[in-house]
């Protein structure tokens, strides 16, 4: 096998093992999916019953939900390496560290892409949106979104894992990382739904495009260090 | 790029062969105190040798250095002549390493848990490999079971299992007898037997030295994180301060 092809396979192992141990574990995926539809709820609570406003509020909420249930979600997935000290075994086989960081990012994305495939639905719902008339932008908007988040998330949830504070470090750490992101998504989603009457759709995608790559590239340099002791 | 550091003589060369492992006054600190204060030894190829002494001795974090989980705080670790902290990628192909925690999955079967090692260990004949090493470790008919049910020592025995997937010039085993009851331990004198067949070299640290001993080459003690004294044949210190040796027989009440 050359290469490039093993480390493909062994980036798909660990996403399948990680996918695997999500979808058996104890804190199942379901939970996190509650809690982002919970925030969506509560912020609906929080700016009243005004559907106009509900519905000019929609593409930011949807991606403030992504983004809390985003952070659980990466760091549940490294969170299974430090159960039984697995994380110094992963770093011990003699594979490249790239394909150990596309592999926790592929189980990344998949999750990412999950939650906020359910969660288009619920925002659908609860603040009367058509999310029918955005199309193929608003799936694009929330596949770009997602790479991202999982690039990023799984490198500062590398670089937490070994923390104790973890679970405050984490977050701290990784919501400034994710602020270009965030601007991007919800400008891009706002102008997908609105049929982007001002033509802003595109650049606002190649900017999270941008940042999807930089972050990928950033990833897959860095992640090899934070695997050594 | 790091620089390698590989000492090694050209094929029949009449200077002594490369040692399986050779440290130079390694030490490892934490904190403020030394879990490792200064250790040369080297090991021969092909022999088995057994760490001994008690807990705090230094054992666990010698093997943890080099398997490259560990980096020195000071000195040098070789494996095959290759520095561990330069190219721990070259020491990772050579190595394979029981430690104390098994690092399985639990939402896992044990089947899953081996699959997926061969697979970062590059076997591309995991499907007929797998069932093969759930045989030979015992637990065949428990291979579709996840493994959070399973029990201390069949944890140990799948760990033991994904050691036989790779094909290691070095072996270290971090008390490798820990929760096994006594099917388990003759299991790990089993595999001993064939690892030292095979020609690997086998590095124990165990506090069954009375058990180790009828196999091992060679022991080393250590104390304190110093190397204390060694025995037998295929090991030595290195270190001009060091210490005594001793007849291999000399540890086994130990």
């Amino acid at each position: 096998m050359t290469g490039a092809r093993a480390d493909l396979a062994i980036a798909w192992a660990i996403a399948r093992k990680d996918a695997l141990s999500e979808l058996r574990g104890r804190q199942a995926a379901g939970s996190t999916l509650f809690f982002a539809a919970l925030v969506l709820l509560l912020f609906g609570f929080a700016l009243g019953p005004d559907s106009r406003k509900l519905a000019e509020a929609a593409p930011g909420l949807l991606w403030l939900a992504i983004v809390f249930g985003g952070l659980l979600t990466v760091a549940r997935l490294h969170q299974v390496e430090t159960d039984d000290d697995a994380l110094d075994q992963l770093a011990r086989y003699p594979v490249d560290r790239r394909a150990i960081y596309l592999g926790k990012a592929l189980a990344g994305l998949l999750a990412m892409a999950v939650l906020g495939g359910l969660l288009l639905p619920v925002v659908g719902i609860m603040y009367s949106v058509d999310l029918l008339a955005a199309g193929p932008g608003l799936l694009l908007t929330l596949l770009l979104g997602a790479i991202g988040f999982a690039a990023v998330g799984t490198l500062y949830a590398g670089v937490t894992v070994r923390m104790r504070a973890r679970e405050v470090m984490l977050p701290l750490l990784m919501l400034p990382a994710i602020a270009p992101l965030l601007l991007a998504a919800v400008k891009a989603t706002t102008a997908a739904l609105a049929g982007d009457p001002l033509g802003e759709f595109w650049p606002w995608v190649q900017l999270l495009a941008g940042f999807d790559v930089i972050m990928l590239i950033a990833g897959g340099a860095g992640y090899g260090f934070l695997l050594e002791e | 790029m790091p620089q390698t550091t590989i000492y090694s003589a050209p094929p029949n060369s009449p200077l002594v062969p490369i040692p399986a492992v050779a440290t130079h006054e390694v030490a490892r600190l934490f904190g403020g105190s030394a879990a490792l204060a200064g250790v040369s030894l080297s090991v021969e190829r092909g022999r088995l040798v057994t760490l001994v002494g008690p807990n705090g001795a230094g054992k666990t974090t010698l093997l943890r250095i080099l398997a490259t989980s560990l980096r020195p705080t000071f000195g040098a670790a070789l494996v095959d002549g290759i520095d561990v902290v330069a190219r721990p990628e070259l020491v990772r192909r050579r190595v394979a390493f029981l430690a104390h925690a098994t690092g399985l999955y639990d939402d896992l079967t044990a089947t899953e848990n081996l699959r997926f090692a061969a697979t970062m260990l590059g076997r591309a004949d995991a499907a007929d490999a797998v069932p093969a090493t759930l045989a030979d470790v015992g637990l065949a008919a428990d291979a579709d079971r996840r493994v959070r049910g399973f029990s201390a020592g069949m944890r140990r025995r799948l760990a033991l299992g994904r050691l036989l997937l790779a094909e290691p010039s070095l072996v270290l085993l971090d008390e490798p007898h820990a929760a096994l009851d006594a099917d388990g331990m003759a299991l790990v004198d089993r595999l001993l037997e064939r690892w030292r067949e095979g020609g690997a070299t086998v590095m124990v640290a165990s506090h069954h030295a009375d058990r180790i001993m009828d196999l091992a080459d060679g022991w080393a003690r250590l104390d304190g994180g110093l190397l204390v004294e060694t025995g037998g044949r295929g090991i030595g210190a290195t270190a001009p301060a060091l210490a005594r040796t001793a007849p291999a027989t000399a540890v086994a009440d130990r």
